[in-house]
């Protein structure tokens, strides 16, 4: 099943499909380089961190637990310990055996 | 270059150990400054080993060589540009797969390099056995296995290192491959790009065209448009096979082969029982019991540096005091002994007594913390509430420094990613009351007035933060960043690294903040001297007593306070004459006073930490800012409290 990393329970693990929610597939490239790429511009910065550290399309990942008040969530990812902020994590999307 | 002088990088992930290696190496023959036009880190230092003198730069701590922050971009340009002789790649052999991403990408880099496979101990205990030569070999490099915190492996990575870098020893470092399509990618531009004169080694460009990085793009812009238009055609051509961004699949490709090395060149047997490190990681970000444990371990600091400090302070304060009869004798007691007293020896004074008591025990407990691993915990507790100004947990750090004294906190925004980030914490951080604040706080209002008023000053003062944070977060432009953070293993902190850390901070405020505070004890004894305090206390008499509805005098005393907020009181104290302030200010008046003195200016000293972080621009338009709307606040609970 297909869900965002914030729908893993805890001690759950998914693979991850995609961290770059722009780009779904490969019409969104297109879309995207159309675009410009300016006004994302953080956000690409935070998906290329996610993808330095790790995270992968392939790649599986365990979420720990998450910090109460939505907070961030607490992952394994190749046997590294990230936190995570919610709302990116949120984009991250997972594949996960249910 | 000489023959026996070299230069030597570290680098590596953060958390490595890397800073322990570099004081192991270097000793006390360090320089820290920053790199320059940066206000990132720079650790030099000196050491002589086998008649070679040998200079070691420690760069910062990065997970990869790309874009993503200013550390990565300095480490990056100092390869590049500077050429050391050797790089030593400094690796977690427990975290050996993100780490070789890593090394993957220095090799890319084609600079000469070995690795230190730091905390074998750690990896051991992990259930990690590293077999070093087919690593060796697979790699086409030295690599030794270190044990930083204890030494072990230093010296064989130095003769390693000198072996290397007078090529005794021959090395044949790996070139990563991709998959098929895109090195046929990477070999097109490889052919264009050899064309042209880069500084860049050409295979290294071409990844980095194909991973998007807008340095590279705007220097191949330059000399070839036409280069920067194939790649993105290629580009395009490998979103299209893959499905993903051409960034994302570079990486996720050189993540495979590091998974792939890894994989071949350690045995993972995990251990029976849960580690006492893992329980404490668990305690201390419970989501119910993470909180009390954070707040007891900040109360408790608190408490002890504050006591710690007071009874320092005090100590210090009065020996210094006891020596003005002897410099009586000598330089008189006419103007020019009380310039050169008021002016310089109270302000030295008054630094020592504020740096060796508060800054010194502060910087070395949060070293501890930081070293220790707590720090990003706490940053992963407070995440959501500074998520609303904007923000995200790692800024809380800085908050928290704050409360002890704005200039760590200003310096402390370093933390942050973006040049936007850190503006925002620092503005936050400068309204944060600081110790000498709370002195005011808890000795004027607390006393006088009554402790639920002192508490409920300080709620206001949170709640401005909040609302004026969460302002400011609206009125800059840009977005903001989310916390990607790693929570290393906890461990004993390395003392010597700590103590080292915590000098060096030390030393960075004395520099920054002695000249300061001197030079306006220097500019106010001047005026007292002169007779010119109570006229300028009549100048602003419009907004001291009309406005805020305060006694002339306290002009005198706000004017002080611009050097150290603690004066305020001394100086309340002296123009009264008399320590009950009860007798001189209504409750009222105690209470907009210290909401004044909470919010109106950043000391002197914070002021400076401002410009050098940020500019004088930007540091003058804080303080402006606060000034006017101290004022305002002060005035609006005058009328309000009068009520």
């Amino acid at each position: 099943m297909e869900l965002p990393l914030t729908e893993l329970k805890n001690g759950e693990t998914g693979v991850i499909i995609s961290t770059d929610p722009s780009s779904e597939g490969k019409q969104m490239c297109k879309h995207r380089a159309r675009k410009g790429r300016k006004k994302h511009f953080t956000t690409e910065l935070c998906i290329k961190r996610l993808t330095d550290l790790g995270l992968t399309p392939g790649t599986e990942i365990t979420v720990v637990k998450s910090a109460p008040f939505n907070g961030p969530l607490e992952v394994c990812v190749r046997g590294s310990r990230l936190a995570i902020g919610r709302g990116m994590a949120s984009r991250i999307l997972v594949e996960a055996e249910r | 270059m000489s023959n026996n002088h070299f230069t030597i990088a570290l680098a590596g992930n953060a958390n490595v150990g890397k800073s322990v290696i570099f004081n192991q190496l270097t000793g006390l023959h360090q320089h820290i400054g920053n790199w320059p036009g940066k206000t990132v880190e720079k650790a030099e230092g000196t050491l002589h080993f086998k008649g070679h003198t040998i200079d070691i730069i420690d760069l910062p701590g990065i997970y990869s060589l790309s874009t993503f922050s200013m550390e990565e971009l300095v480490s990056r340009e100092y390869i590049v540009t500077e050429k050391p002789d050797l790089v030593i790649n400094v690796v977690d052999a427990s975290l050996l797969e993100r780490n070789l991403f890593f090394t993957l990408q220095l090799l890319e880099l084609e600079t000469p390099m070995i690795v230190a496979l730091n905390q074998i101990d750690m990896a051991k205990k992990k259930g990690i056995l590293i077999d070093y030569k087919k690593a060796e070999n697979i790699l086409g490099i030295p690599i030794v296995p270190t044990v930083a915190v204890s030494g072990k492996g230093i010296y064989e990575m130095l003769e390693t290192a000198i072996e290397v870098i007078e090529k005794k020893r021959k090395t044949e470092p790996l070139k990563p491959l991709y998959g098929k399509e895109i090195e046929e990618r990477i070999e097109k531009l490889v052919k264009l790009l050899n064309k042209t004169q880069l500084r860049y080694p050409a295979r290294w460009a071409a990844i980095k065209l194909l991973d998007e990085d807008k340095e590279v793009e705007k220097e191949v812009l330059e000399v070839s448009p036409k280069i920067v238009a194939v790649a993105e055609k290629l580009r395009a051509e490998l979103e299209e096979i893959h499905g993903h961004s051409c960034p994302t699949v570079v990486t996720s490709e050189r993540y495979q082969v590091a998974s792939r090395i890894s994989k071949e060149i350690q045995e993972i047997t995990a251990p029976l029982k849960t580690p006492m490190r893992e329980k404490l990681h668990t305690a201390t970000t419970h989501k119910i019991f993470g909180y009390p444990i954070m707040l007891a371990a900040i109360l408790t600091v608190f408490v002890a540096i504050f006591s710690f400090g007071d009874f320092t302070s005090t100590f210090l304060g009065d020996l210094f005091l006891g020596l003005k009869p002897a410099f009586d004798s000598v330089l008189g007691t006419g103007i020019v002994g009380e310039l050169v007293w008021g002016g310089a020896i109270e302000g030295v004074v008054g630094g020592i007594t504020v740096a060796l008591p508060y800054i010194l025990p502060f910087y070395f407990i949060l070293y501890l913390f930081e070293d220790s691993g707590y720090l990003s915990r706490i940053a992963f507790l407070m995440d959501n509430l500074m998520h609303k100004m904007g923000l995200h947990g790692k800024a809380f750090i800085p908050v928290m420094l704050s409360f002890g004294c704005n200039v760590p906190g200003c310096l402390g925004c370093r933390i942050m990613e973006t040049p936007r980030e850190r503006l925002l914490t620092a503005f936050v951080v400068t309204l944060v009351p600081c110790a000498a604040t709370s002195v005011i706080i808890l000795g004027l209002v607390g006393t006088y007035v009554g402790i639920q008023w002192a508490l409920a000053l300080y709620i206001i003062n949170l709640i401005i933060i909040f609302v004026l944070g969460r302002i400011a977060f609206k009125a800059l432009p840009g977005e903001p960043t989310e916390l990607i953070m790693e929570m290393s293993d906890y461990r004993m902190p390395h003392i010597k690294t700590v103590a080292k850390q915590t000098w060096f901070r030390l030393r960075e405020f004395i520099v920054m903040a002695f000249p300061l505070i001197i030079a306006g004890s220097f500019v106010i004894k001047i005026a007292e001297v002169a007779n010119l305090l109570d006229p300028i206390a009549n100048i602003i008499s419009p907004v001291t007593v009309t406005w805020l509805g305060l006694p002339a005098v306290t002009g005198i005393a706000l004017i002080f306070g611009v050097l150290r907020k603690e004066l305020t009181l001394i100086m309340l104290a002296t123009l009264f004459a008399t320590t009950n302030f009860a007798l001189v200010m209504t409750p009222v008046q105690m209470i907009v006073f210290t909401l004044v003195v909470m919010l109106y200016i950043p000391c002197v000293a914070t002021i400076g930490a401002l410009v050098k972080e940020f500019g004088w621009k930007k540091a003058l338009l804080i303080t402006v800012f606060e000034i006017v709307f101290a004022l305002l606040v002060g005035g609006i609970a005058f009328r309000l409290l009068a009520l």
